[in-house]
């Protein structure tokens, strides 16, 4: 699935001033590959990735993903697109902390009434694959910070999105944890040929990235993977 | 750290949450305005009665009645020629009803304007009148001067005097006036005129009511009781105007105990607003003790601030409870006057004490609501603060000794109320530790009925309905104190509905078993209550009738509490519910023959007649003071004192009457009422005298008159509404405040708008589903408090206590529905939530 940002601009309220955050920005990002967006704190790296997943809107612009042009759809319609299309994954972890691992996992497949069979076997896999599956009935909070994040992952893999979006995955983590965090998400991502676009803070984030872009001066501008590297 | 930037702090945090500001002083003011309403219903009706009363008084320091409530005039000239006792005057009184005064109930007052000099200052307008002015064949008489500006009357107008369904007409010769504000007030509830003219008017003959004395000494006393033949007794005033002012305390002693209620619904209200305020800001509070503010500078920020609206609403709780106790004020006044004695003056009295009362209750409840919060705010370490976790888990840990707590207080509560003292203040604070103690129940017995519907399946129910669920016993600190207060909420509603619906049944079922004839033939007669005896005899041959109940009824005069009826019965058909005192069903007649006499449930109260235990009363008769062994007690709702059944014989012996004065007339079936009470109508050469009702109007009557009774409960139930709405309201919000983050994860994870209002109706649906099954023990228990306890104590009267399912399904979809409502808006609010904004908030 191609995501295809088209002139965007998208300023917020700040205290009573507008604060601009893109300003004309345009950016491609190819099916298939994992991109990874860098820049400072604040330059608008979460707010670009809540701008493709629908949670928000531009001011101006669009942002075509896949055939859809996410950035006309009304409420329902973005929501409905994000639940099958697009799975997100937060720095924070952001699990529901009344619900066990698995009733995490299967939350938007039970919301979109997809048949039990279907989301249970995709579960199993996905959970048996980030080592969780003895711990499916565990609440949130009796798990670790890496466990909680892996959690984070099959939940957004578990409805085989065509796009996946993580916002600082490994920013909450220790080093080695966020390795493996790192290498499971793009592991999977590359398994299941899905696009991938990932912020992060982490230099070794380039590793792993078919192409990078920073967000700079208002805009997205493709970073040389090499030089950042 | 200095507390003033705390306190800019707060204050404009609350300024940000201006609605959340509001409903926390909105709630305390409810509390407030509850409190202050009733008891301003309690505190104006015993004023009422005051002057009522009051304004019948007179300087005198004896009276002499008669054992039928009426003496001959002429035992006034013997004591002023025999005896030489000039400070004595003859007086006339009796509730009437006036059409110009807007059908008020008045006391028409007849007194001797030439003996009245030594009892009372009536103050005349125009000054040139005195009382021997109206003697002039006129009609005149005098009614209160504000009345007089109030009804635009003037002296000449005509006046026309109700008594039961006879009319006279009299007119306006002058006005009772008064400086002192409190004695004009007094005025309002009489009708002063010539004795010879209320004579007349109330058809006394030469019959008066009492003579008003002023004696010195024991000697003056004995030599009266001396002179006065059977039938006539002296009693002391003071004495007799106790005896009159205890009818109306047992009806005050319920409305404290209602205003109790209000107060106990308001505590937990105001504690629930302002714990929820405290405990919202816990996070804010963890990161100040982080930064470096101190225990003291928490404590005394959170309580400055919670003193601060507590003040506010309680100002406004005492105003709003001004405005809805005098709304009270007139409908409980109706229910006095209806069921004890007319109240012929109506005040509406705010007293200090009341206002104090009100801010003190807003204020305390306020402090106390906010005190442990913030002491638990204060004295918890900062890092455990900012999570609210860690808190929960505290509290959790707290679950089982609570529940230990609340069992030993409502054990203690159960022994306090079991002491049998009578002291309504033992009962009250036994009623208080019952809600305190159930409410310390709560918590454990939430996680069970959490558990127990999950297990039922309800998790099955979907996604949401389980998350709902689930999130009640995650914020368990939280959702036990909004879910206490309206368990306690919904309990009162129980309570009231099972005691008023109880009540009714029992009414309904008394008035079958007494008022089941067909037709009623009374005597309205003032002079002669007996009905004629061949009117008698030609009623019983109608072939319409298939039996009948005679009896005789007469008012007769007791120490203990005034005014009761006398009942003996020529042959009757009614059903009573017996309580023994010292004998036996079958021995019934034996008993009466021997001259034991059997006593109603408010006799026995007011003539402290314990079941179980063989007692006597002393009435007077026309031969003195009897003793008279009580044989049972029965279940009677009859007003007035109370009554007693005595045999024919007794009634002839003692007070002289064998006459018959009124009749049941039970008809042959299918048999219509209407043509017979004609027939009945066409025997009489007066119809004023007689009084012909339908059984089926009696009934309707006297259940219109005890509904009336429950008037201030029916506004309690509507307080209890709004109590349980406001205070839900201002819960919700700051518990769905708290989910903000969740919804935005479930926003982000693709859950829609509709879908997140359902989990935030879920949730407070369960709120009040929970809450409503908790009230039900809780409000069974309340209504048995009030039945066996309470209204006994206070009305003398005892029914059994009847529980419906449909009482605990209506108060399961009070609360319920009422947490819904409340949650409407905070849903509708939660839809809109900016996703981006909510991600990022902890």
């Amino acid at each position: 699935m191609d995501i295809e940002i088209s002139d965007i601009d998208k300023s917020f309220d700040d205290s009573g001033s507008r604060r601009i955050i893109f300003n004309r920005a345009s950016a491609r990002f190819p099916s298939g590959k994992i991109s990874v967006i860098v820049g400072k704190s604040g330059v608008g790296k979460s707010s670009l990735l809540n701008l493709i997943s629908g949670i928000d809107l531009p001011d101006k612009g669009f942002i075509q993903v896949g055939n859809h042009c996410i950035s006309t759809m009304n409420d329902t319609a973005r929501t409905l697109f994000r639940r099958r299309h697009i799975g997100f994954i937060y720095q924070f972890f952001n699990l529901i902390p009344v619900l066990t691992v698995l009733e995490n996992v299967t939350l938007i497949a039970e919301l979109d009434k997809v048949p039990q069979k279907t989301w249970r076997s995709q579960a199993r896999t996905l959970l048996e694959q980030a080592g969780l599956w003895d711990r499916r009935h565990d609440f949130p909070e009796t798990l670790s910070g890496g466990e909680q994040q892996r959690v984070a992952i099959v939940r957004a893999l578990v409805n085989d999105p065509d796009l996946v979006l993580a916002d600082e995955p490994t920013g909450n983590l220790d080093q080695e944890t966020g390795a493996k965090i790192m290498e499971m998400i793009t592991t999977l991502a590359r398994k299941k040929n899905k696009t991938l676009i990932m912020v992060s803070h982490s230099p070794d984030a380039a590793a792993w990235a078919d192409q990078m872009f920073s967000v700079d001066s208002r805009t997205l501008t493709p970073v040389d993977n090499d030089t950042h590297g | 750290m200095d507390n003033r930037p705390l306190m800019r702090f707060c204050l404009r945090h609350s300024r940000r949450h201006l609605v959340r500001t509001l409903l926390l002083i909105f709630g305390i003011a409810m509390g407030v305005a509850g409190v202050v309403a009733i008891d301003i219903a309690r505190t104006s009706v015993g004023k009422s009665f005051d002057l009522s009363a009051r304004s019948l008084v007179s300087r005198s320091t004896h009276q002499i009645a008669g054992t039928g409530l009426e003496i001959p005039q002429q035992v006034f000239a013997g004591l002023r020629t025999d005896l030489g006792i000039h400070r004595s005057a003859p007086v006339i009184s009796r509730h009437v009803k006036v059409s110009e005064l807007g059908d008020r109930i008045v006391t028409l007052l007849g007194v001797d304007p030439f003996s009245e000099t030594h009892f009372r200052n009536l103050h005349l307008s125009p000054a040139e009148l005195d009382l021997s002015g109206i003697m002039t064949g006129s009609r005149g008489v005098f009614i209160s001067r504000s009345h007089a500006r109030q009804y635009n009357l003037d002296i000449g107008t005509p006046l026309h005097i109700f008594l039961d369904s006879r009319r006279t007409t009299v007119t306006i010769a002058g006005f009772l006036d008064s400086e002192n504000s409190a004695a004009a007030r007094m005025l309002e509830g009489l009708v002063v005129t010539d004795i010879s003219l209320a004579q007349e008017i109330l058809e006394m003959g030469d019959y008066i009511t009492r003579i008003d004395l002023i004696l010195e000494g024991d000697g003056a006393a004995q030599k009266i009781r001396n002179f006065l033949t059977e039938g006539l007794f002296l009693v002391e005033t003071d004495q007799q105007n106790a005896a009159v002012r205890g009818l109306s305390y047992s009806f005050e002693t319920s409305l404290s105990a209602f205003s109790m209620l209000a107060l106990f619904m308001g505590i937990f209200l105001i504690y629930n607003t302002v714990s929820f305020s405290v405990t919202r800001r816990h996070r804010l509070h963890g990161i100040l003790r982080a930064i470096g503010a101190t225990r003291s500078n928490i404590f005394f920020t959170v309580m400055t601030e919670v003193m601060v609206y507590a003040v506010i609403g309680s100002v406004f709780g005492v105003l709003l409870g001004i405005l809805l106790g005098k709304g009270a004020v007139q409908a409980v006044i109706a229910t006095v006057s209806e069921m004890y004695f007319p109240l012929t003056v109506s005040q509406t009295h705010i007293s200090g004490f009341t206002i104090a009362k009100g801010l003190l209750a807003g204020i305390l409840a306020a402090f106390v609501s906010g005190f442990f919060p913030a002491l638990s705010a204060a004295g918890t370490r900062p890092v455990s603060l900012m999570h609210r976790t860690v808190s929960e888990k505290g509290f959790n840990r707290l679950v089982p000794g609570l529940f230990i707590c609340g069992l030993l207080i409502l054990a203690a509560a159960v022994l306090l109320m079991r002491t049998g003292t009578s002291h309504a203040g033992y009962d009250f604070t036994g009623l208080f530790m019952v809600f305190f103690g159930a409410a310390l129940l709560t918590p454990l017995l939430i996680r069970v009925i959490v558990r127990i519907l999950l297990a039922a399946g309800m998790g099955s129910l979907g996604m949401m309905v389980k998350m709902a669920l689930r999130n009640i016993t995650r914020s368990l600190r939280q959702t036990s104190v909004l879910m206490a207060s309206l368990m306690v909420v919904t309990s009162v509603y129980i309570g009231i509905e099972v005691m008023t619906g109880s009540f009714r049944l029992s009414i309904i079922q008394w008035v079958d078993d007494h008022i089941g004839g067909d037709i009623h033939v009374s005597s309205a007669d003032p002079l002669t209550q007996a009905l004629d005896t061949d009117l008698v005899a030609k009623i019983r041959q109608l072939p319409q009738i298939e039996s009948l109940s005679a009896y005789n009824i007469h008012p007769v005069f007791s120490r203990a509490s005034g005014k009761v009826h006398l009942f003996s019965y020529r042959s009757d058909q009614s059903v009573k519910r017996w309580s023994w005192t010292a004998a036996p069903e079958e021995e019934l007649d034996a008993l009466m023959e021997e001259g034991w006499i059997f006593v109603s449930e408010i006799f026995a109260q007011r003539h402290h007649v314990m079941p179980g235990q063989g007692a006597a009363v002393t009435l007077e008769t026309r031969k003195g003071p009897v003793i008279f062994p009580v044989a049972g007690i029965f279940r009677d709702f009859f007003m007035g004192g109370g009554r007693a059944v005595v045999s024919p014989g007794t009634m002839a012996r003692y007070w002289g009457h064998d006459d018959i004065t009124a009749l049941q007339l039970f008809l042959t079936p299918g048999t219509p009422a209407e043509p017979v009470m004609e027939t009945i109508r066409q025997m009489l050469d007066r119809q004023d005298m007689i009084e012909i009702r339908s059984g089926n109007t009696i009934k309707q009557s006297i259940l219109a008159v005890f509904d009336n009774t429950f008037v201030i409960t029916s506004a309690l139930q509507v307080l209890t509404a709004i109590v349980a709405l406001t205070g839900i309201l201002n819960a919700v919000m700051a518990l769905l405040l708290e989910r903000t983050r969740e919804i935005g994860i479930l926003r982000a994870c693709g859950t829609l708008t509709v879908q997140v209002r359902q989990l935030l109706l879920h949730e407070c649906f369960f709120y009040g589903l929970i809450s409503g099954i908790m009230a039900i023990p809780l409000g069974t228990a309340l209504s048995w408090i009030l039945i066996h306890i309470i209204n006994q104590r206070s009305f003398g009267w005892t029914y059994d206590m009847v529980l419906t399912p449909g009482v605990f399904f209506q108060a399961i979809a009070l609360s319920s529905a009422a947490a819904l409502a409340a949650g409407i808006f905070p849903a509708l609010a939660a839809g809109r939530t900016h996703i981006p904004t909510a991600l990022h908030m902890e």
